[in-house]
């Protein structure tokens, strides 16, 4: 309770916290509130600026670029919400695993989150892309993948720096099965990072989701996501700029809300560690 | 006396520095080859177990079973998987990358690596230049002027900064800078061979959208770890010496805040070199990144499994050059 008034207190988290929450409630309700559907064509008004009927203008099949903005947020931040989700609890237990077992076990699993580590997320995620296919399960895999060593990581240095204190110690004297203090004791006591951790690496699943999507290699058409529109909108981009600013937009709105988020989640847990990536 | 103050080792020297960096290079050049051993299996392995088949990808699903078995004999695919990557490794060391199945079928991929290498490159390191001068100037005088309005500027800058994905910022450099005041050109790539005023002018706007969201990253990091020295004690004593704030702010802080925003530096190339792939599409650059684009959409494996070592290349060398200028910086690393 306290450290949720102290949130409270913190001018850039609320206004992010805000913002995430508007930018939800737009992508969840907004498509229902639109008269037109997102693939709803209108040949009358094939690339129509920004109106009072679609703000936010049409494409080149007369679609409403709002309509289909809001849809294609949802997908997007569907998948990255899934993506950071499955990273953060895949990771979390390998990080927990390793800093609470030590040996081998950490040997193996670090030594293969280090690789991971090293190829370029965009890189990654691109190379399982084209192998494994264009689902959304798999842009999802792909994402948490490409994410999974950094929670692995954070997981396991907290774990390291609490794995001797006396309320584990008592646990374990008390004969207690590892999965359970793992799962009872440590979990908790590491949540606060990674916590944090995701939500800065939910602004960077949504950039990464979009820029597949952008080039082709992420959701595909017919099926809208914030990249997918903007790469459409770059081929009458000079003729009809709004299809692009537009959806370009509403990706740096989501982004901005969560990066406010996540720096007032950051001073709330460490202020010392404010603003070290 | 003045004999024995004469021999003492002076720490600060560079040349003394050299022996333990030194042996500090060989350890992390060690590493770094295990590294690209285990990510060069993991790539071709990966690309063996994933559903689809080359030949297939190549010829398309009409190829008769005579032409396919051919074209597996031709490049060596019938083989067993460990014999193929011990080939493929053996001709990685010696610069073969096997030749392309789609992209320009039959080429030799190292050769087309080559061609296309420099561009990345030069765009590549172009854009770290800008990310870290711009970073450079925003941090500090973010962190000089903590609290105060250009704190607040320098700041909203960058939280702005990050939340503009790399491809998104082209096209609003595009509009501003290209469309609107004609400062840049939208398309094309200049080779800095032929002019070098020319390319750099030609990979301004792709370099400047790759380094904005890195620039406020580092930024932001810069600033931390700069407000964190200036509060440090040997920055209130050289002060109280009487040396000029400049010369405190360059040689003390400044330069012990460098270790930690290298590192940083040397992490986000993972994220800089993603943003190569994407704005070398959007500006129509020949590199590395619209090579692996050309090699994901025609399925050319051999093509994909090139591009993605040489990233990894490109990673490794990177981060054992950041890691070797902190060593410079701050020997303590060193003993690690």
């Amino acid at each position: 309770m306290t450290s949720f008034r102290r949130f409270m207190q913190n001018r850039t988290g609320m206004v992010g916290l805000l913002i995430v929450l508007i930018v939800a409630l737009a992508v969840l309700i907004g498509p229902a509130l639109i008269p037109y559907g997102p693939e709803d064509m209108d040949f009358m008004a094939i690339l129509a600026p920004p109106s009072l009927a679609h703000p936010f203008g049409t494409d080149s099949f007369g679609r409403d670029v709002l309509s289909r903005v809001l849809l294609g947020g949802r997908v997007s931040l569907t998948i990255s919400f899934a993506a950071i989700l499955v990273a953060a609890v895949l990771g979390s237990w390998i990080g927990i695993l390793s800093g609470y077992h030590l040996g081998w076990t950490d040997g193996v699993l670090m030594r293969i989150m280090d690789l991971l580590f090293a190829f370029p997320s965009f890189i990654l995620a691109m190379l399982l892309m084209v192998l494994f296919g264009f689902s959304s399960v798999n842009i999802i895999a792909a994402i948490a993948l490409v994410y999974l060593p950094i929670f692995a990581r954070i997981a396991r240095n907290t774990t390291l720096l609490i794995r001797e204190e006396p309320f584990i110690q008592a646990s374990r004297l008390m004969g207690r099965r590892p999965s359970a203090i793992m799962l009872t004791e440590i979990l908790p006591n590491i949540s606060a990072p990674i916590l944090v951790q995701a939500s800065v690496g939910l602004a960077f699943a949504i950039i990464l989701e979009a820029g597949l999507s952008f080039i082709g290699l992420g959701v595909q058409p017919p099926t809208p996501s914030l990249g997918g529109i903007m790469s459409d909108g770059r081929e009458y981009f000079s003729r009809a700029p709004w299809v692009l600013t537009m959806s370009g937009m509403a990706i740096s709105v989501a982004l901005l809300g969560i990066n406010l988020l996540g720096d007032g989640l950051r001073d709330l847990t460490d202020p010392k560690l404010r603003e070290r990536a | 006396m003045s004999d024995l103050l004469g021999t003492q080792p002076k720490a600060s020297s560079l040349s003394d520095r050299w022996g333990p960096v030194a042996l500090y290079l060989l350890k992390r050049l060690l590493s770094g080859g295990l590294v690209l051993l285990a990510g060069t299996a993991a790539v071709f392995f990966t690309i063996q177990a994933a559903p689809g088949d080359p030949a297939l990808a190549a010829l398309g699903e009409q190829a008769t079973p005579e032409a396919i078995a051919a074209f597996r004999a031709e490049y060596g695919l019938d083989a067993p998987l460990m014999a193929q990557y011990l080939r493929w490794l053996l001709g990685f060391f010696q610069g073969d990358l096997g030749q392309s199945l789609a992209v320009a079928r039959g080429m030799p991929v190292g050769e087309l690596v080559l061609q296309k290498l420099p561009a990345t490159v030069f765009v590549g390191l172009f854009a770290l230049f800008l990310a870290v001068v711009l970073s450079l100037v925003l941090g500090t005088l973010a962190a000089l002027n903590r609290g105060k309005a250009t704190d607040t500027i320098a700041t909203s800058i960058a939280v702005f900064g990050i939340s503009m994905p790399d491809f998104w910022m082209s096209y609003v450099l595009i509009f501003g800078l290209s469309l609107g005041l004609g400062l840049f050109p939208a398309f094309g790539y200049v080779a800095p061979g032929d002019s070098l005023l020319g390319a750099l002018h030609a990979a301004f706007l792709p370099a400047l959208a790759i380094a904005a969201p890195m620039a406020a990253v580092f930024a932001r990091t810069l600033r931390a770890v700069l407000i964190e020295t200036l509060s440090k004690p040997y920055v209130t004593a050289a002060r109280s010496f009487g040396l000029p704030r400049p010369f405190v702010i360059l040689h003390f802080a400044l330069r012990n805040a460098m270790v930690p925003y290298l590192t940083i530096v040397g992490l986000q190339i993972r994220y800089i070199l993603g943003g190569v792939v994407v704005v070398e599409r959007i500006f129509g650059i020949p590199g590395i990144g619209s090579l692996m684009v050309d090699g994901a959409f025609a399925r050319d494996y051999t093509v994909l499994q090139a591009c993605t070592v040489v990233f990894l290349v490109i990673v490794l060398v990177v981060n054992i050059a950041v890691d070797m200028i902190c060593a410079l910086l701050d020997p303590k690393q060193t003993v690690r």
